[in-house]
């Protein structure tokens, strides 16, 4: 008989993700993916003056609070049709790159790798073992027995203090979890690493934009960042080679530890490559622009459809009109009321309507947005098909790393076709990171070399026009294709609208009842204990899921935890 | 660098959903109205997850201000020490957000650099809808707050000192 499960994490955030799934002989049949709050921060934009809108956005959301900055910059640039000078381009990139990888590392090892690593297992690893295991992988210094010895004492040490600490609410000796123990110990250890070097990154932010989170350093026409290589006060060389060198160590990390790690869990976890493909159309938009006007690019972005890189067209520029009139959001299942169910942003209404959560009718904050009336994944795997297609240099080379290697240790070979799959997001997201953080090197020498070369503007003077003008931005965030749209009259925001990468992602069906991306892949995932359902959250972290966007507020006496109904 | 421990007075929460705004709030208010001894850092830090842990590593003392969920009538103010705030067992990780104070925290002791001390200044929020600005019943609890503050301060010997021209608190979002 059909069982029903609901995931519904009342967690510090209010704008939590709900999930059910109807689970019949193992298998998940149906699923529903709602949004639980509604985000009005657009709302608070109208009126107000363009140039702040950056400063307001990036409040959204707590974690994302970079990418909200740039899309929003970018939108107002569009509107008003500002070029802005290299160095101010170069720096939003290394800005860009940092916080990516940051927040792919974090994601990674601290919010999903341990659907996949049992940490109690990981006591009984042998550090002779896994030692071996990841010198065959990887040149990394950090895999010594000493290393890993410690790592085990310290677990060890909070065990016996009857406490895992952070540890303590996995799915522990869940029938799902297949690693070795050695293997769960290395990446244990890896895990404490990535602390580390995911700070690393975030310096690199706080430097060039004065503050992390909530940058300061942006500009609508460029960065505020004062270029003068021998000023104390301004970005100068010591603060750019404080920036080379944490770049190059988090770029070590990435290529040493984090794309083998994916490599070897892909492997050991080879069904889950054939897990949780769900809508296989896909969606970025190309970023870490290389020019002035935002019409060359590092990193290649654009649709493909029915999950044939045949079908691959990439989004040319800033203004590129087949990304600007394709996208609409509808809300026939979300809780808004409007006169039209399905609106371009530009003429985006958001009037909450909260009725019950009914699964035949609306049931989500989040709207349903479409690319040419299409459903459309976004996200890391989204940008490297399109890269992979593309004949893009980098992401070909660390792609085919990643086949590679994952397919010598699974004995198996591997094409790119499993990366369309649950674990096939996490080698992405690894493959993304490994092409940013290469491009954000190169990037760093570009702005070192322009700045030699005499050139020290960061920033584009400009004036309001007169009337109504509207624009869009585009970045692609570490959780897929984010775009701002804006609407100004007479130097005020008359409307202003975001469509998020987990809006994409988490929406719920639409007009023609067709399912969201989360929905959509959990659909066949196994479920061996609808008790502990770690497979259907594997499936949904692997599209790093980021619904909050808004309220938290902390719950010192801890009296809400994450409650899994089975009804 | 510095080469002693920091007392790092952090103002959490979302300025743009109402009374999620108290943290921020306070600090604006204390920077306006006082400096503070070189071992004192005042730092509005917003909503941050997991990237919480550089504001807590190895300092001697954390004092954390923020909006709570707690029992308490609306503008409530209640304050927790040490481990108590470490008693609940952490949230399930279903977001980037899920991190919050508490697995900072532990994230801290796996790498060996928890703070000495940390205290959560708390007032139980009445709207934390979309908009900027606080209730007037948390408003009314900002005073009290502050002055917790300060009293914590003085205790350690790093006192606050009134500004001889107090500015207006450079409330940006209002």
């Amino acid at each position: 008989m059909a069982q029903m499960i609901t995931i519904d994490p009342i967690t510090r955030i209010e704008g939590h993700l709900r999930i059910d799934v109807e689970v019949d002989r193992g298998k998940v049949q149906k699923s529903w993916s709602s949004g639980q709050m509604w985000r009005g921060i657009e709302k608070i934009l109208e009126g107000r003056d363009p140039r702040d809108a950056w400063i307001f956005t990036q409040r959204i959301c707590g974690v994302c609070t970079t990418v909200h900055a740039i899309a929003s910059v970018r939108a107002v640039e569009n509107a008003l049709d500002i070029e802005i000078p290299l160095n101010a381009q170069l720096i939003r990139n290394l800005l860009v790159s940092a916080h990516c990888l940051h927040d792919h590392i974090v994601h990674f090892y601290h919010l999903s790798a341990l659907d996949w690593v049992d940490v109690v297992s990981a006591l009984k690893g042998d550090p002779k073992g896994a030692s071996k295991l990841a010198e065959s992988l990887s040149p990394w210094p950090g895999n010594s027995v000493k290393e890993l010895q410690a790592v085990k004492d310290k677990l060890a040490g909070f065990v016996s203090r009857g406490q895992l600490g952070i540890f303590t609410n996995g799915y522990w000796g869940h029938p799902a979890m297949k690693l070795h123990p050695d293997v769960n110990l290395l990446a244990v250890s890896h895990y404490l690493q990535a602390l580390e070097y995911q700070k690393k990154a975030n310096q690199v932010v706080a430097i060039l934009g004065g503050k992390t989170p909530n940058i300061q350093n942006l500009a609508v026409g460029g960065v505020a960042n004062a270029i003068n290589l021998d000023n104390e006060a301004t970005l100068n060389m010591t603060k750019l080679y404080a920036v080379k060198g944490l770049l190059e160590e988090v770029q070590r990390f990435v290529e040493q530890v984090y794309l083998p790690d994916v490599a070897a869990i892909g492997a050991m976890y080879a069904p889950w490559l054939s897990y949780g493909a769900g809508v296989t159309n896909y969606l970025s938009v190309p970023d870490l622009p290389t020019d002035t006007k935002g019409t060359t690019f590092d990193l290649p972005g654009g649709t493909i459809f029915n999950g044939d890189l045949a079908t691959t067209r990439e989004f040319e520029s800033f203004d590129d009109p087949y990304f600007r009139d394709n996208i609409t959001e509808n809300i026939t299942r979300a809780w808004y009321e409007d006169t039209e169910e399905t609106r371009h942003p530009y003429q985006g209404q958001t009037n909450p309507a909260y009725s019950e959560l009914d699964h035949d009718g609306k049931y989500s904050w989040v709207k349903a947005p479409r690319f040419d009336d299409q459903v459309m994944q976004v996200g890391p795997l989204a940008q490297v098909l399109v890269g992979f297609a593309g004949g893009h240099k980098l992401t070909q080379k660390w792609a085919t790393w990643m086949l590679k290697t994952a397919g010598s240790i699974a004995g198996a070979k591997l094409g790119p076709g499993v990366l369309h799959s649950t674990l096939g997001r996490h080698a992405a997201r690894a493959i993304r990171a490994a092409v940013i953080a290469d491009t954000a090197v190169s990037h760093w020498q570009r702005l070192v070399e322009n700045i030699g070369g005499g050139d020290t503007t960061s920033f584009t003077p400009w004036e309001y026009p007169k009337g109504e003008v509207q624009g869009f931005g585009f970045h692609e965030a570490p959780r897929g294709t984010l775009s701002h749209w804006v609407v100004i009259e007479d130097g005020k925001i008359k409307n202003y609208q975001c469509v998020v990468p987990s809006t994409w992602n988490a929406g719920p069906r639409d007009d023609k009842d067709r399912m969201g991306p989360y929905e959509a892949s959990l659909i066949g995932n196994p479920v061996a204990d609808p008790e502990r359902p770690l497979e259907v959250l594997r499936t949904i972290h692997s599209f790093d899921p980021c619904l909050a966007c808004a309220i938290h507020t902390l719950d010192p006496d801890g009296n809400e935890v994450s409650k899994v109904r089975t009804l | 660098m510095t080469d002693y421990a920091p007392i790092r007075v952090l103002g959490v929460g979302n300025v743009l959903t109402s009374d999620d705004g108290l943290g921020p709030t306070v600090i604006k208010h204390l920077e306006a109205k006082y400096t503070f001894p070189e071992a004192v850092e005042i730092i509005e830090v917003g909503t941050p997850g997991l990237d919480f842990t550089p504001y807590l590593a190895d300092a001697a003392l954390v004092i954390v201000l923020d909006a709570v969920r707690a029992k308490d009538a609306p503008g409530s103010v209640r304050i927790w020490r040490d481990e108590e705030l470490l008693k609940a067992p952490p949230v399930a990780r279903t977001s980037p957000h899920e991190p919050g104070l508490r697995e900072a925290l532990m994230a801290t002791e796996l790498t060996d650099s928890s703070p000495g001390n940390i205290v959560l200044i708390g007032v139980v929020p009445e709207t934390l809808e979309a908009g900027t600005g606080l209730s007037s019943t948390v408003n009314a609890a900002v005073s009290e707050v502050e002055a917790l503050v300060l009293n914590e301060l003085e205790n350690l010997g790093e006192a606050a000192i009134p500004r001889s021209e107090p500015q207006e608190p450079d409330l940006w979002w209002l």
